[in-house]
């Protein structure tokens, strides 16, 4: 090699003005929305100096016996809501996961036409930018009145953005050489659409329903301090009372529930995908949790 | 100096890498280390710099023991080891300075490199590097732009800019083709002597060992089966060393 | 010799047809249970969908014919909201990146401190975002630093999950060969995993930064600032005109920057 001969002129390092406007763009953005924010940021030692007091008082209420009163109460009070709130979940998954199915085939390239997916995406896309809670509050309060049933309609509607999104992209990643045989043997449309398309992202898309079930499980709780009950609306009550002893064991049982949830959950989503492939399913996992 | 005594290395699984190995490898020595896969080879390249640890036995790199080192002492020993992987083991999404720089990450503060503040003396250290194994022209190249090849040769000057006493190759030329193989192996060898870095390589290729080997070390099941300079390996030798006969494929390609 | 020759050589039995295995039966039986019971206690029905919808058309009346000009009048909410975004974003993604390198085990290599984070991590994550805000008002008061501060806690648990998960699966050979030259652990983590991770990272960051602008009317309801104050306290006025108008707005705003959100994290990855 010549360059070895004669030493090589060594290259300029590249100019890092670049990098460096982006960190000062990005901290005067940051700074500015800071001011902007018009957060009073002097009462952030509150945290300081009530965040202890009221962490001794949650904790104290943890420490009582859970069976003699009114503690007893408190913690079947806490399950009470919650077990509501992962019914409102549930319930809202299932409507959602439902009414996904069509909309996921009309919204996949290789199944509908181009006009078709078009317009099904585009109310897919409508459905993910809306909040639930605007669901909740445009749609569901005015007809179904304050309560869980207008909470799980919340979630449902919500679920069919993620879901049919989703599941449409599953069906557009699917082996085609299925589909070709059954075209071949002369099979009807709605038996291809059936027997190799459905079959085939049948898993992929019964764990995005499980993964949809976890993160209604949160939304769930958020639904409930406008008013659709279950957790969200004991908490706001508590909050309101500042009745901290309670707070503590109606978070505990969140924690817990929650994690409960999201073990079983997370368990079955495994052995649905194939549980040798863990890696894989990670990455899948990264992806549904981008797209949801 | 690299010295050996009677070490013994088995791993968690019961597989014994190495078994009851002597060895003194002199100051600027360039030892190459033959054997089939699963020989032992990686592994001793490993023991030496304490990426793999030893069961029992001593081992020492310039008097200073490997064996039951501390993590603050390992360190210290790596840093004065430079490595050199079969998959060369660059970080691809970043410039070829910043992967030269890893090598002397040991000896720069945490404050510094967290930012990439690099020193005037630790750049000019990075770029002497790159230059003595001609490839300074790609210091700011992105390392995934970069051929097999060169890839290799910045992960020779990533270990060059450690300042090490001793260099180890693990199958550095594995995946190259063999031009290119040649021309690595040359770059190890010239600065070997020009520097007078101690230097251990692990081959396969029969004919690159009998070329560069000015001592050869042919292992078999975790022991030393030959131990003597390059000019003595014959054909006979090696097929001591692998337990069977010689094939095409234990000479490089495209070299009779 | 037989005196009854079959007619033809006796064909293989034919397999009988296996039944479906029982772990998938017990599956869908649960699962249909506990639909079942979950609709039953939430008393579920479609039932006012028919008969309430008068009731109901009143109010979706109103909701038809949005005051846009409402939208405008609330400017400095809308303001609020962003920053707040924007600074529980930055906030939250950069603490976040420090967790996430504290919970793999590629770059944390102390038994316990890693598992101590995992589990401090699934913790955080356990808790709605509502949950945050409610405790950080009766910390801060209501206001925007509320929501600021319950969108970082809330964002540092999704970073950390997303990132970790990103750093376990890393090429390895780099960080071979940071071990074999002595770097130290915040050396190998910042050269040899944080090139690597860094395009996901950033897509995660922009991710996080539009569940944050989503998240505001969550966070408003409960007390944190921002146009979800808005909303709530229109909603209880049954200005649902404005709602409405604010609705769309909202729905417009999120629309728009998750499309240039995903314009950038195309680019990223």
């Amino acid at each position: 090699m010549s360059t070895r001969d004669e030493a090589a002129s060594r290259p300029r390092q590249p100019s890092k003005a670049r990098a460096t406007a982006t960190w000062i763009l990005l901290l005067i953005l940051v700074g500015g929305a800071a001011w902007l924010s018009d957060a009073r940021w002097g009462q952030i030692t509150g945290i300081f100096t009530d965040g202890g007091r009221y962490f001794r008082l949650m904790t104290e209420g943890l420490l009582q016996n859970p069976f003699s009163d009114p503690w007893a109460g408190y913690w079947t009070r806490a399950f009470d809501a919650m077990i509501e709130s992962v019914h409102m979940a549930w319930v809202g998954t299932v409507l959602g996961a439902v009414l996904s199915i069509p909309f996921g085939f009309l919204a996949a390239r290789n199944i509908s036409g181009a006009v078709t997916v078009q317009l099904t995406r585009g109310v897919l896309n409508l459905i993910r930018a809306v909040p639930e809670l605007v669901f909740v509050i445009v749609l569901m309060l005015p007809i179904f009145g304050f309560g869980p049933v207008a909470g799980a309609l919340a979630l449902g509607v919500g679920a069919i953005g993620t879901l049919g999104k989703l599941t449409a992209e599953a069906l557009e990643g699917v082996d085609p050489g299925p589909v070709e045989a059954a075209k071949a043997s002369g099979s009807g449309r709605l038996a291809v659409l059936r027997w190799a398309y459905w079959t085939q992202v049948l898993p992929e898309v019964m764990a995005f329903w499980l993964y949809r079930f976890e993160i209604n499980v949160r939304a769930s709780a958020v639904l409930g301090i406008i008013g659709a009950g279950g957790i969200g609306q004991l908490l706001s009550q508590l909050f309101s009372k500042r009745a901290w002893d309670q707070i503590g064991i109606t978070l505990l049982v969140i924690i817990i529930v929650t994690v409960i949830v999201d073990m079983v959950s997370g368990a079955i989503r495994h052995r649905i995908i194939g549980g040798g492939k863990a890696k894989k399913d990670r990455v899948r996992d990264d992806a549904v949790e981008v797209g949801l | 100096m690299i010295e050996l005594k009677d070490v013994t290395v088995r791993y968690p699984n019961g597989v014994v890498g190495l078994d009851g190995v002597s060895l003194t490898i002199d100051p600027g020595q360039f030892v190459v280390v033959v054997g089939l896969s699963g020989a032992g080879k990686s592994t001793l390249i490993r023991a030496i710099n304490g990426l793999v640890s030893v069961t029992s036995g001593s081992l020492t790199v310039d008097g200073h023991e490997v064996s039951g080192a501390s993590k603050r002492e390992l360190r210290a020993i790596r840093s004065r080891v430079g490595m050199i992987f079969q998959s060369f083991n660059l970080v691809k999404r970043t410039s070829v300075m910043n992967n030269v720089m890893l090598g002397q990450l040991h000896d720069i503060p945490a404050y510094r490199s967290l930012v990439g503040a690099w020193t005037q003396a630790e750049k000019e250290k990075a770029y002497q590097s790159l230059e003595r194994v001609g490839i300074v022209e790609k210091a700011w190249t992105r390392a995934s732009q970069l051929s097999g090849g060169q890839q290799q040769r910045v992960a020779i000057a990533r270990a060059l800019a450690q300042d090490p006493s001793v260099m180890l190759a693990d199958e550095p030329v594995a995946s190259l083709d063999p031009p290119t193989a040649q021309m690595v192996m040359k770059d190890l060898q010239r600065i070997n002597r020009e520097l007078g870095i101690t230097t251990v390589v692990n081959l396969h290729f029969l004919d690159l060992a009998r070329q560069f080997g000015e001592r050869v070390i042919g292992m078999r099941e975790g022991r030393i089966v030959f131990d003597g300079p390059g000019a003595d390996a014959d054909d006979a030798v090696f097929e001591t060393i692998y337990g069977r006969s010689l094939t095409a494929e234990d000479i490089l390609p495209g070299r009779s | 010799m037989s005196t009854v020759a079959p007619a033809v050589p006796e064909a293989p039995a034919r397999p009988r047809k296996p039944a479906p295995s029982k772990g998938i039966i017990a599956a869908f039986v649960v699962a249909a249970i506990f639909t079942v019971w979950a609709a039953r206690s939430i008393e579920f029905t479609l039932m006012p969908l028919f008969t309430n919808l008068d009731n109901g058309w009143e109010i979706i009346h109103q909701f038809l014919n949005p005051s846009w000009g409402f939208i405008f009048r609330v400017w400095d909410a809308w303001v609020e909201t962003i920053a707040i975004a924007i600074i529980a974003s930055f906030v939250g993604v950069v603490l976040g990146l420090v967790f996430s390198f504290m919970a793999s085990t590629v770059t944390n290599r102390t038994r316990w401190s890693y598992r101590a984070t995992k589990v401090f991590l699934s913790v955080v994550r356990s808790l709605p975002d509502v949950a945050y805000v409610l405790i950080f008002v009766a910390l801060v008061s209501i206001g925007p630093l509320a929501g600021i501060l319950a969108l970082i806690v809330f964002n540092i648990g999704i970073a950390a999950k997303l990132t970790s998960e990103t750093i376990d699966a890393v090429d390895t050979g780099p960080l071979e060969a940071a071990d074999a030259s002595g770097a130290g652990t915040i050396a190998r983590a910042r050269w040899a995993v944080l090139p690597q991770i860094l395009p996901n990272y950033l897509s995660y960051c922009l991710y996080i930064f539009e569940l944050n602008i989503r998240a505001s009317v969550v966070i408003g309801i409960a007390g944190g600032g921002g146009i979800g104050q808005v909303i709530n306290v229109q909603f209880s006025r049954f200005a649902y005109e404005n709602v409405a108008a604010i609705t769309v707005a909202i729905f417009v705003v999120v629309f728009v920057i998750d499309q240039v959100s995903q314009q950038l994290r195309r680019r990223f990855v």
